[in-house]
């Protein structure tokens, strides 16, 4: 087990979501857009925390491939509670990152 | 008619700034409003805020929002919520609203200030659109608790807690308007956008909507974590602004606020969000303790980003880790101790087996915390209620404006940190409290706390119904323990079966 100290040395990004139809497309997503990286996704009932190391990518056209209806990158912000690291809004793709890796 | 791409147009469409002929640059943006710190017009305009949106995306978006947690609400309001919950989780409700939703209205006004005064016009775009989230989060979070008000007057408090001098809400206001309603753009943006939502919110907003969800309150659960997408976006003002103001030489500034503002939050949480977590959410529906909440919001999350932005740890970070263990478990003793002062029934939380549960999460609590709660146990097994009740006043900090407390035990680790400032003498709870106001004392030196007030006679009778009237909690509304004492006869049942 890590102690406190320890666990502000990491490198996580990537959205926190409210549960629903939209999380689950994002996880989808994620896997697609990052597939060199591993993508862990922490289940809390309310939310779901999708993560990577360094950076993530999810690009629009992916996630209305996967909710299968039309989709607008700003539309993300209903389901989206928070996030690790920083953010890029783009239209056609979200970004989260770090600019510097611990 | 062709359609320019969003990206295309939204920098020439928020770059408001002009030159001004009619005025000086200082008349248009007071420096005590806009706590620009001398950094000139040119470096503001360098401000790229990261998390873009346009006034028409804001209301559809918002408008998405405000249809999903309405008919959540709707769907569930012949669910029984209320009548099936556990007394423990309506005092989560009772205390949440009533410490928050007013608060709201303080932070549409910090928005409102950030928005005209603020330099950057990236930041007064972001503002603009905070300003009517936060007016949401107040309108919305008065409007949900409004249908409790006839089961349970307690729930009045969500709107009534702002008008009182009740000690919760001396503290509450003590710190929103230190850091909401009485500070410049930059420092207001550095204090309430970027430590406390882009950090403290969450756990308020996200962690407990997991309990929320798990203790089947969809409602509740839907309400924050929706007000927390907003929280997501405008809490993004302070990043960019934190570069601006380090390229600029003034990362000091920067980190004395930011500093400021975490301390002010953790405290003012350990007294709110750790018992509503770990004693008043019932055993079975608890996601994670406070502990584990705060780790991964503050520790993993926040102060993470907080050193890719190129801030440090604040100097009392290891006195804030090492808090997380001990400081809300006080907190909870005392407000329970002292339950007629609040306006919701804090449930004990101490039945035999969220001992077991307490002493997993944090051990050594039974040696400890546990022993202070055995006496009062060991009260009201005897029919001793009486001295469940608190004689004497605590020593409130005149900083945090929360009692001074620390772990029982062996050794007596409550400390105070006095501090004579023309001629006034202070109390802190904590070496961080006294940094705070030691950092601006004319800013401070004024304040009476609830105890000071007591003491010049600002509270008559002195005794407690003068300190109820005082407070404005009137009968019905005064807290009880949640359970009526059913856990008591839980722990006599259970030695009785040990005994035999």
């Amino acid at each position: 087990m890590s102690t406190a100290a320890e666990v502000s040395q990491n490198n996580n990004v990537g959205p926190v979501m409210r549960q629903g139809e939209l999380a689950q497309a994002v996880v989808e997503a994620a896997e697609i857009d990052n597939p060199d990286k591993i993508i862990k996704v922490e289940d809390k009932v309310a939310y779901l925390r999708i993560q990577t190391s360094d950076e993530m990518i999810l690009k629009r056209q992916t996630i209305e491939e996967m909710l299968g209806r039309p989709f607008s990158m700003s539309e993300i912000e209903i389901e989206l509670a928070s996030f690790a690291g920083r953010i890029d809004t783009q239209v056609e793709y979200i970004r989260f990152y770090h600019a510097k890796h611990l | 008619m062709a359609n320019l791409g969003r990206l295309d147009w939204y920098d020439i469409a928020r770059n408001t700034n002009w030159q001004p002929t009619y005025v000086q640059e200082d008349e248009l943006f007071p420096p005590q409003m806009s706590g620009s710190m001398g950094i000139p017009l040119p470096e503001w305009e360098s401000y790229d805020e990261p998390y873009k949106q346009t006034y028409p995306e804001y209301v559809k978006i918002q408008r998405e929002k405000d249809a999903g947690a309405y008919s959540v609400k709707a769907a569930l309001e012949r669910s029984n919520m209320f009548e099936n919950a556990d007394p423990g989780w309506l005092s989560v409700l009772k205390a949440h609203f009533g410490a928050i939703a007013r608060a709201e209205y303080s932070a549409s006004t910090a928005e409102a200030r950030m928005a005209r005064f603020g330099k950057a016009p990236g930041m007064r775009n972001m503002a603009t659109m905070g300003m009517l989230d936060e007016i949401r989060h107040g309108q919305i979070q008065l409007y949900f608790p409004h249908e409790y008000c006839p089961k349970d007057r307690q729930f009045d408090w969500a709107h009534k807690a702002y008008d009182t001098n009740e000690w919760a809400i001396l503290a509450s206001r003590h710190m929103f308007d230190d850091m909401m309603t009485t500070r410049g753009a930059v420092d207001t943006a550095l204090m309430l956008t970027f430590a406390f939502e882009t950090g403290f919110t969450n756990m308020q907003f996200l962690g407990l909507a997991a309990d929320a969800a798990e203790a089947g309150d969809w409602t509740f659960s839907n309400l924050i974590s929706s007000v927390q997408t907003d929280e997501s976006r405008h809490a993004q003002i302070g990043a960019p602004l934190v570069a601006i103001l380090i390229k600029n030489g003034k990362k000091a500034e920067a980190q004395k606020m930011v500093d400021i503002g975490i301390w002010r939050a953790w405290k003012l949480f350990s007294v709110l969000t750790g018992p509503m977590m770990d004693y008043y959410t019932p055993l079975e529906h608890r996601k994670q303790s406070f502990k584990e909440f705060m780790e991964e919001w503050i520790v993993t999350q926040f102060e993470r980003s907080l050193i890719d932005l190129g801030l440090d740890k604040p100097w009392f970070w290891d006195q804030f880790l090492e808090e997380l263990n001990y400081q809300h478990h006080g907190m909870h003793l005392g407000v329970w101790y002292w339950r007629s002062t609040v306006w919701w029934n804090p449930a004990a939380g101490v039945s035999p087996e969220e001992r077991t549960w307490l002493e997993e999460k944090y051990p050594g609590w039974n040696a400890t915390w546990g022993t202070n709660w055995d006496v009062i146990t060991d009260n009201l097994l005897a029919g001793k209620r009486e001295l469940s009740y608190p004689e004497t006043l605590p020593v409130v900090c005149n900083m945090c404006q929360l009692p001074i407390n620390a772990t029982p035990g062996p050794t007596w680790k409550v400390r105070d940190f006095p501090l004579d400032y023309k001629g006034r003498t202070y109390h802190f709870c904590s070496e961080g409290c006294q940094w705070c106001f030691e950092q601006e004392p004319e800013r401070y030196k004024d304040h009476l706390s609830l105890i000071d007030r007591f003491l010049a006679g600002m509270v008559q009778p002195m005794n407690l119904a003068g300190g109820l009237q005082y407070m404005a909690l009137a009968p019905g509304e005064i807290g009880d323990d949640a359970h009526n004492y059913a856990w008591v006869e839980k722990i006599r049942a259970a030695r009785q079966k040990a005994a035999a």
